[in-house]
């Protein structure tokens, strides 16, 4: 089975992590480890330092890397410090760019229409997916009210929800699900035992992507986990790799 | 990909003949802030079946709030004695009750020992309440399987430090590893011969097992799940793909909880 990792970073980390990749080649190395094939990733420093910096190294540092897929993080666009829509978006096309990344939590911005309506229908019209963890939060807003505060401005969103713990979140997150058709969870912490059958026979394998949430956490949980889930090879395929394929295939750039 | 017999076996079949994991921090039944899809005993034996979990050793959740419920754990060891032993739960919160239940406790076959819940309960490891149940299982070489968190002021890795060297007896399983304290928690294991890190929800933090390893060795951690919190093959997954060999991995999976729960089969 093809794993394709919905939610890995390498690079350094300003609060160091147990273990951790410092480069593209360590990632690569990681990987082969874990039997992963390629992976959507972004930098360390594109959340831990401003977009700015952090872009331009992950594009340096991935390039000429198949297996490796970038993601730019995204700051509203009222401060003018990321390129303009038409510029970003020629870039995304020569850099093969398919994804953006939210970190409000450290760059500090509301996730509102009134602060980003302009990227948020760029990203409807090129079917561009939003990753974002369900561990950031902005102006007092966190979690899964976060998430419904994003969607219900911008239901048709593509929007990635990572990380979504193990202490339970199926009550939170199946209104949601539910609602907004373009809402997606990687399943890097969905350790809940039967967890990954019960979505699947109540909302399909459609909705879940594969991800390890690297470094924090051991890619050898998901792996197994989704190995064994006790659901159809289909279904499990979707969710190792053909479902994040095929949001990445839709993406108009 | 990693070469390990055992990550090929789990990988293809879910299970492995020749490591019959012993969970050593189950639940069982509903809870508050969860939705359980697996939660009766039925649900947990299919679970356990699935993932090549020989025995889980399990504190009821109805037990955690209202400790008469702790009975019933003495109802599912009798109906499954190949699957099931069970920790007996400590509620300080209501310190008249605890003399008594001992005393039931003591009459009953199938526990291994007390199950302490401190976050939750808000009495700290070393609060005299505890006592009585210290040493009643210091005077017997019980377990106590500890909720324990890094930092906290109620079951931080140096409160049960505290413990170790007073009831030398005991032996004590650190329940989460003293999750995210991992320096601290890594010593008091490595200092203390009655003393145990024990993974749930440990073993999802990218490294801590080879760490754990390392300095404590493998014969001081304890395999665990908190099911039907976790799906065993996430945790087993973690242990199976951390950077230790097979014979560790058999240590943590099985070898080291069959030590301790012999006595009681």
């Amino acid at each position: 089975m093809k794993f394709f990792d919905c939610n890995a970073s390498f690079g350094t980390p300003m609060l160091r992590p147990v273990r951790f990749a410092e480069t593209a080649q360590e990632l690569l190395e990681e990987m082969d480890y874990h039997g992963i094939s390629e992976a959507l990733v972004y930098h360390a420093r594109q959340r831990d330092d401003s977009p700015v910096v952090g872009n331009k190294i992950l594009l340096n540092e991935i390039e000429g890397i198949e297996r490796l897929h970038g993601t730019l993080a995204i700051l509203p666009p009222q401060t003018d410090e990321l390129e303009k829509l038409d510029t970003l978006m020629e870039k995304m096309r020569t850099k093969d760019v398919r994804a953006f990344w939210a970190f409000p939590s450290e760059h500090k911005y509301l996730m509102t229409r009134t602060a980003l309506a302009p990227l948020y229908d760029l990203m409807v019209e090129t079917n561009i997916p939003l990753f974002i963890s369900v561990n950031q939060s902005c102006g007092g807003i966190s979690g899964w009210y976060l998430i419904e505060n994003i969607l219900s401005g911008t239901p048709d969103l593509t929007l990635v929800v990572t990380e979504h713990g193990s202490w339970g979140h199926d009550r939170f997150f199946r209104p949601l699900i539910e609602k907004y058709d373009n809402l997606y969870l990687d399943v890097s912490r969905y350790e809940l035992d039967g967890g990954i059958r019960d979505f699947c026979s109540r909302y399909g394998a459609k909705r879940l992507l594969f991800g390890t949430g690297f470094p924090a956490w051991n890619p050898g949980g998901p792996i197994l986990t989704l190995a064994q889930a006790d659901i159809t090879t289909k279904e499990c395929e979707m969710i190792a790799s053909c479902n994040l394929e095929q949001i990445l295939r839709k993406v108009k750039v | 990909m990693n070469q390990s017999v055992l990550i090929r076996e789990f990988m293809e079949k879910g299970r492995s003949e020749s490591c019959p994991v012993i969970d050593m921090h189950a639940h069982l039944g509903p809870y508050q802030g969860i939705y359980f899809p697996n939660p009766s005993v039925e649900d947990m034996i299919r679970t356990m079946d699935r993932c090549g979990v020989r025995m889980s050793v399990s504190s009821s959740h109805a037990a955690l709030i209202d400790t008469r419920e702790n009975i019933k754990m003495a109802d599912v060891v009798r109906k499954h004695p190949d699957r099931f032993r069970a920790y007996w739960v400590i509620n300080p919160n209501y310190p008249e009750r605890i003399g008594k239940e001992i005393e039931q406790f003591s009459k009953l076959d199938g526990f291994v020992g007390f199950k302490f819940l401190s976050d939750y309960h808000k009495y700290p490891l070393t609060s005299p309440r505890y006592e009585p149940a210290l040493k009643y299982a210091d005077e017997r070489r019980l377990q106590v399987l500890m909720h324990t968190w890094g930092h906290s002021p109620f079951d931080s890795p140096t409160l049960v430090e505290t413990l170790a060297g007073k009831y030398p007896n005991v032996v004590f399983l650190m329940g989460h590893s003293g999750y995210g304290e991992w320096e601290k928690s890594i010593q008091v294991a490595h200092d203390f011969p009655n003393v145990y890190l024990e993974l749930t929800a440990a073993y999802a933090v990218n490294g801590v097992i080879d760490w754990m390893v390392k300095e404590a060795g493998s014969h001081k951690i304890l395999f665990g799940t908190d099911l039907p919190w976790f799906d065993p093959h996430y945790g087993i997954g973690c242990v199976l793909f951390s950077r230790i060999t097979d014979e560790e991995r058999h240590n943590i999976l099985h070898r080291n909880a069959e030590k301790l729960i012999e006595p009681y089969l």
